[in-house]
């Protein structure tokens, strides 16, 4: 969930629209607190319009698809509790850095596949439907193509653009 | 089942009125005028109570004369109500899991009592939301399972050797096994037995007898379970024996593996010789006491409703005072104090034993947990909190009232078994109230004091309860598992990666060898339908019945669809 | 801030703890905004990070977990 946050964060919705709390099946006042306050906090940040968040949800959803994150998340206790056969374990803090830089990965190229879906892209113009910069497109790129989900189909000018692949 | 065509699904809406408790804050009218209107909905129908003989009878009659095969109660809650609708639509002949219940009344009409308008919104959107889960609901057929008609006792005290009689006398093939090289447990070094004074042995020495002697019961004791598989009907366990590892297999299993007394060190000048727990006072008991010994002080609450341990052992209280009543009546003119916080005394007998103690001139002293007692070298200054002053008591002996506190094997027995224990280190039973010796897993259970600090009797009472309670899968010698349960959905998609066996807290998966190589198996019976593995799988191959992902998806979009 | 705005939070709640309470609320009828549209899962842990994306994608403000 933590990622999910994270995700909601770097997109622009904000990880204040969404909250996990814990409730005990005793705890019904509690439970009503909770729900004021965050049907007060959901008002503060009005309505969510989806459509202006097109793209980023559907890249958030293609990345807590992606097996890599889910793995990853899945794997938690085992790389950060249990130790490996040679005795060597995770730092919490390490592991969730490396799960922030892979969601962050995963996160952006979706992005960028999605915009191909659209038809064919210059790194230019790609970079400037997500708002990224220049340099962090072409590297998720690069990692795209190698992966066959993305390749070279031509050039404008001397500008190259890219197509994205089914896979 | 194939997936049904769009227009063959005819969906019936019941829509409860409870009374006025759902139609004294919505708008009823406007519900049932709303429901109409959704899709695959072929018979909407308001009761006044839905689970009455005559709603129930309704919903019936709907089901086979408009020819539903989903139907939607509109009412309360699930929690309480699902069961009975569910039969229901059984009866009139339609799979019980194409019900689905909307809950309008506990997260409804209940919580916006003033506001007719949003919650009657709100009671519409749960009710399309309800529709769209239910167009793509499935029927699911129970799950049977067999039960190795054989029962795991841990633990030969007073609990477990009731539990174990209780078992074998129906019938049933009882292991028993002990650490200890001998059985009794805790009650083997106890004195006699309040209030009515008994001798423990006695207690305790008859119920070995019969223990060993019993045909039903196989008995190890210097032994432990070391490693368990299964579930209910069929645990695996690895029972680590003087003679070597034995390998049993199980249907239930019991926990009675008790508790340990706290010993104070550095705690009021505890020494084991003058300074004393309530435990090694027995001992004196049964060494016979000195008769020199002329003033005792007891000091309650030592080593427990601190930080540490906040939990009140209950059966201190006790103890102390029917250890206080023996010294006096062994050594009338001695004088005895206890000093307490407060007097846990409760139940008849005990409180009768406590002004019986009183009639013979046992003193009890107040302290304030913050003023606590001091004990020096032959007298204990406490400050008299209801008296307000300062006080010095000779005394011969000091006893220290300690709690029990849980076992030191409780930790690797509950991830052994994989059953939780609570903040104190004590088993946690499946529910307070409900499943008060089950555990959550089905086929284990549990009394005595590994649950909590318990007296002889609640111990015997909840030996029996627990053998009771095992004895309905013996009994039945199958049992009967809610299918909703994950499932591998998409074993193309399976990669065996192991990731939801790692995962599951019930240990209900497993990686098999298929003809399309190693995919995931769902062991049914042991699975408890969490859906931590599905939601999880890196492959999306694992999905919950009755709550599909699909299903889910459904009533998501359903739900925003009018959001505004 | 429009003063008309009425927020729709989608609830994924579990059947023993949140859902529970969540009837215990209505028991004792404590009032709360009737800004909720529930689904119960039988553990909070069914919920899988994407159905949060998906409440957000349908329309919904925003999203509660209740374990």
């Amino acid at each position: 969930m933590e990622i999910v946050e994270h995700l909601l964060d770097i997109s622009g919705i904000g990880r204040n629209r969404m909250q996990l709390r814990w409730v005990s099946s005793a705890e019904g006042q509690l439970f009503a607190d909770y729900i004021t306050q965050f049907s007060e906090q959901t008002k503060e940040l009005g309505p969510f319009d989806p459509e202006q968040f097109k793209l980023p949800l559907t890249a958030i959803e293609q990345t807590l698809s992606s097996p890599r994150i889910r793995w990853l998340i899945g794997m938690t206790r085992e790389l950060t509790e249990i130790e490996n056969v040679y005795h060597e374990k995770l730092e919490e803090k390490d592991y969730k850095r490396l799960l922030k830089q892979a969601t962050e990965e995963e996160y952006h190229k979706a992005m960028i596949v999605e915009v191909l879906r659209k038809g064919p892209h210059s790194v230019h113009e790609m970079a400037k439907k997500i708002g990224l910069p220049i340099y962090t497109v072409s590297l998720r790129l690069n990692e795209l193509e190698k992966h066959g989900q993305a390749e070279l189909t031509g050039y404008d000018g001397s500008t190259p653009k890219f197509i994205g692949l089914a896979t | 089942m194939p997936d049904m065509k769009d227009e063959d699904i005819r969906i019936g809406v019941f829509i409860c009125h409870c009374g006025s408790n759902i139609a004294g804050y919505l708008d009823m009218e406007e519900l049932s005028e709303y429901a109409e209107k959704l899709p695959h909905v072929t018979l909407v129908q308001r009761n006044l109570y839905s689970c009455s003989e005559a709603g129930i009878s309704e919903i019936k009659k709907g089901i086979m004369e408009h020819d539903l095969n989903r139907v939607i109660v509109a009412s309360c809650t699930p929690r309480t109500h699902e069961p009975l609708f569910r039969s229901s639509c059984a009866e009139a002949g339609l799979n019980p899991f194409l019900f689905e219940m909307v809950n309008i009344r506990d997260q409804c009409s209940w919580v916006h009592m003033q506001e007719r308008e949003d919650g009657t919104n709100k009671a519409k959107d749960q009710i399309r939301m309800g529709v769209a889960k239910a167009a793509l609901l499935e029927p699911q057929e129970p799950i049977m399972s067999d039960v190795q008609i054989r029962a795991l006792i841990i633990g030969g005290g007073i609990s477990g050797m009731t539990a174990a009689l209780s078992l074998a006398n129906r019938g049933y093939e009882v292991v028993l096994v002990e650490k200890e090289n001998k059985l009794g447990g805790m009650l083997n070094r106890v004195n006699k037995l309040g209030p009515t004074m008994t001798d423990a042995s006695d207690l305790v020495d008859g119920k070995i007898l019969e223990v060993t002697e019993h045909p039903h019961i196989t008995l190890f004791t210097s032994a432990k379970v070391n490693a368990a598989q299964g579930f209910i009907g069929k645990y695996q366990i690895d029972i680590e024996t003087e003679s070597g590892i034995k390998k049993i297999d199980f249907g239930v299993i019991l926990i009675a593996t008790g508790a340990s007394v706290y010993t104070p060190e550095g705690l009021y000048g505890y020494d084991g010789q003058r300074i004393i727990t309530q435990l090694e006072m027995e001992r004196l008991f049964k060494k016979g006491l000195d008769p020199g010994i002329k003033n005792i002080v007891m000091i309650q609450c030592v080593g427990s409703r601190n930080e540490d341990r906040p939990y009140c052992s209950r059966i201190c209280c006790q103890t102390a005072v029917k250890n206080a009543i023996l010294v006096k009546d062994q050594i009338p003119e001695a004088k005895v104090s206890i000093l307490y916080r407060d007097m846990q005394m409760y139940g008849v007998e005990n409180e009768e034993m406590f002004r019986d103690s009183r009639a013979k001139g046992i003193r009890y002293i107040n302290y304030d947990p913050a003023r606590p007692p001091e004990v020096e070298s032959n007298h204990v200054r406490v400050y008299h909190a209801l008296l307000g002053r300062e006080m010095s008591l000779s005394a011969d002996l000091v006893v220290l009232s300690t709690p029990l506190i849980a076992h030191e094997d409780a930790t690797e027995i509950s991830q052994i078994l994989r059953v939780p224990i609570d903040e104190n280190g004590f088993f946690l039973e499946g529910h307070v109230k409900l499943r008060p010796l089950d555990f959550a897993t089905d086929g284990i259970f549990l009394c005595g004091s590994a649950h909590f600090p318990a007296n002889i009797r609640e111990a015997v009472a909840q030996g029996l309860g627990a053998a009771s309670r095992a004895s309905i899968p013996l009994s039945q010698g199958s049992v009967v598992v809610e299918p909703i349960i994950s499932f591998l959905a998409n074993e193309d998609a399976c990669i065996a990666c192991g990731l939801c066996v790692a995962l599951c807290p019930y240990g209900a998966l497993e990686i098999q060898k298929t003809a399309k190589g190693e995919k995931v198996h769902v062991i049914d019976v042991a699975c408890k339908g969490c859906g931590c593995c599905a939601a999880a799988c890196p492959q999306n191959a694992l999905d919950i019945n009755h709550f599909r992902d699909r299903q889910i998806f459904a009533a998501i979009e359903a739900g925003g669809a009018g959001a505004r | 801030m429009n003063k008309q705005f009425k927020p729709k939070i989608l609830s994924f709640l579990c059947n023993w703890c949140a859902y529970a309470a969540a009837d215990s609320a209505g028991v004792s009828r404590l009032q709360y905004p009737p800004a909720t549209r529930v689904i119960r899962t039988m553990c909070s842990a069914r919920v899988d990070p994407v159905y949060i994306v998906k409440g957000l994608e349908s329309g919904f403000d925003s999203v509660f977990v209740g374990g």
